[in-house]
């Protein structure tokens, strides 16, 4: 395992996390904005669940600002400037084509902020992220580098898989994965918060409460 | 091979060029933006006949500054030699007295030395200025050949040129060469720095770690780079892309938080190498250009290949009645300014301007040089699929570790204003490609 600094090993912690975050969020999107078009204010709960404040006027309001507005912390395109802002500075561990994805996806993002139909843009910011995690494991030779990248992406998911009160069989994927792959990086973590979050996700009910607590703990 | 024309390729080769971040930082009205830096396909040509005389030239040159700051470091013959004045040296803002008795591996202080040339219309080329502290720009060409390639190969395949995309690879061949023993690094202020894309993909083409100054330690006289575990690596060169008094807080700024504590103590030790050398601003202050050619005389005994622009040093009695008597076609330039700034065209001041800048050439006389202005050949840059005219200048890259080399290429920038000679990026210029032949 090659000498990373801690700086950088944050930031392709966060990296992994805001990629994920983009990523899965936008895909459970899609799920509430089709809810919408009949249910209207729909929004709400996706707001509740991911402790988003409620700070828009309208389901149109949430769809544009959640979309693009850059002063807005939780919107897609803030999370995706910031997975930029740790991507452009780790260019020399993870590839200038690695990163190239990631600033494609900006790019269709801003394009989708100018779109009359957003939405089906927002595919290929999907693509480009989808790319930009396929070649970071075809391409980056480092098993360090990659691995703090998968473990942020891991903590992500099951973050907002919990928060989305996910199937069992869902969080249970995410955790088995977590758990092959966080001994197999440079990062510390609480062994007693990973044995819990494996503990959590086989008892009968499910206690998302918990599951989000062990997560947000485990770093 | 396929036949697509390179000049009908300048639209993809941008996109792709804005795919990999190909862009510098600006800072305009306090607030920082990223901005791509245009690129234009009509390459500069510079034939192999011609290239061999720049290549002779600035090797002699960089040569001669380095045993310049070796000499003014240490023994100060070219002072008592009387060849440069003692107060022109000391009162440079570049001169460190913290370098004072230190001489880096091989005497060598400049290791990337980024020469700014242009071609007058008459051919001949001239220089405009030396920068030995932190020149930026190899990457652009760098990474616009590997495109341009991609686009048109049949161009490439038609003409013999030499390959530019080694300059990785004589980069890290100076810093291995200097090397205390250890990892290369690249210090990088940060993001927010206007070369942010160069530190970054240098770093990455060299092998090289990207770091800012929190990321390395100094430790019993010599530096490391840490991980989260506290394992280290010993760091053996700093290819260092931030200022001198940036670089070491407890021996130059103590204000500065980009920098590393100590790293001037080690470096001192001769534990490890900085590239380039702390102090190199004694040399390529724009007052000291005027005493290279002088110089160039003094340490190598050879006359210089390549000539200064015409300059005159208001600092002498005899250069300021000149510059006051033939006010109207000369260009004053501030020598502590850089990137285009403190640059101005006598004939396009205002009375009300001329007024204040002779009294403030009165006041300091050692702040300025005054040149004749070039008229410097025009390239040609594509503009709305038409070729138009437009000035451009080169900075070509010399390399200094066993051996000095230059490297067989350049940045060609230019201004994209029909008006004007300024050709900073900064100062919305864009760059081309510079193709050396070899045949």
């Amino acid at each position: 395992m090659g000498v990373i600094s801690v700086e950088q090993t944050d930031r392709l912690y966060w990296l992994g996390r805001y990629t994920e975050r983009v990523y899965t969020t936008m895909k459970l999107y899609f799920r509430t904005y089709d809810t919408m078009i009949e249910a209207g204010e729909d929004y709400r709960r996706f707001c509740q669940a991911l402790e988003i404040p409620d700070i828009y006027a309208s389901s149109e309001d949430f769809i544009c600002r959640y979309s693009f507005d850059e002063t807005d912390v939780n919107s897609l395109m803030s999370n995706l400037k910031r997975a930029y802002d740790n991507a452009v500075v780790l260019r020399e561990e993870i590839g200038t084509e690695a990163l190239s994805y990631i600033q494609l996806a900006v790019y269709a993002m801003q394009k989708a902020a100018k779109s009359q139909g957003p939405l089906i843009e927002f595919q290929k910011v999907l693509d480009n992220l989808m790319a930009f995690n396929g070649i970071c494991d075809d391409q980056i030779l480092s098993e360090n580098v990659r691995n703090l990248l998968k473990v942020g992406k891991r903590v992500e998911r099951i973050d907002l898989y919990a928060r989305l009160h996910e199937s069992r069989d869902n969080l249970n994927r995410e955790i088995c994965r977590l758990t092959g792959r966080i001994d197999r990086c440079s990062l510390k973590y609480r062994r007693k918060a990973l044995d819990s979050l494996n503990r959590l996700v086989k008892e009968e009910e499910l206690d998302y409460c918990g599951l989000i607590r062990q997560i947000e703990q485990i770093l | 091979m396929y036949e697509k024309d390179l000049y009908a390729c300048e639209g993809e080769i941008n996109e792709q060029l804005a795919r990999y971040g190909v862009k510098f930082g600006i800072y305009k009205n306090n607030t920082f933006r990223e901005q791509l830096f245009p690129f234009d396909v009509i390459p500069r040509i510079i034939t192999k006949k011609e290239f061999q005389m720049l290549e002779a030239g600035l090797i002699q040159r960089v040569d001669a500054l380095n045993l310049y700051l070796k000499d003014i470091y240490g023994e100060k013959q070219i002072i008592r030699d009387g060849i440069v004045p003692e107060d022109f040296v000391y009162t440079s803002s570049g001169y460190l007295a913290q370098c004072e008795g230190i001489c880096p591996p091989g005497g060598v202080y400049s290791h990337i030395s980024g020469i700014d040339l242009v071609k007058g219309k008459d051919g001949t080329w001239y220089i405009l200025e030396d920068n030995l502290r932190v020149p930026s720009g190899a990457s652009y060409p760098m990474i616009a050949r590997e495109l341009c390639r991609r686009c048109s190969p049949a161009t490439y395949q038609k003409n013999h040129l030499e390959d530019n995309r080694n300059y990785a690879k004589l980069l890290k061949e100076t810093m291995d060469g200097v090397s205390a023993g250890g990892i290369n690094v690249i210090l990088t202020p940060g993001r927010y720095n206007a070369a942010y894309f160069e530190h970054s993909y240098l770093a990455e083409q060299t092998g090289a770690k990207l770091v800012n100054g929190s990321e390395l330690k100094v430790s019993g006289d010599c530096l490391y780079y840490e991980d989260y575990s506290g394992r280290k690596e010993k760091v053996g060169a700093v290819y260092r892309r931030i200022s001198d008094e940036y670089l070491d807080p407890l021996n130059f700024n103590p204000e500065s938080l980009i920098g590393i504590p100590h790293v001037f103590d080690v470096y001192r030790k001769g534990n490890v190498a900085l590239l380039n050398a702390p102090g190199n601003g004694a040399a390529d202050d724009k007052g000291i250009y005027y005493f290279v050619p002088k110089m160039i005389r003094y340490y190598l005994d050879q006359e210089p290949i390549l000539q200064n622009a015409p300059t005159c040093l208001p600092f002498y009695e005899k250069d300021k009645q000149f510059v006051l008597e033939h006010f109207d076609r000369l260009v004053l330039k501030d020598v502590a300014e850089a990137g285009g700034y403190g640059v101005v065209f006598a004939d396009r001041m205002t009375a009300e301007e001329k007024e204040r800048f002779l009294a403030l050439l009165e006041q300091e006389p050692r702040r300025f040089i005054a040149q004749e202005v070039i008229d410097f050949e025009d390239l040609d840059i594509m503009e709305q699929g038409e070729p138009v005219p437009r000035k451009a200048d080169l900075r070509a890259f010399v390399l200094s570790g066993k051996e000095t080399k230059v490297w067989k290429s350049g940045l060609t920038r230019f201004s994209r204003n029909p008006d004007s000679f300024i050709v900073n990026s900064s100062q919305g210029g864009g760059f081309k490609d510079t193709w050396v032949l070899s045949q």
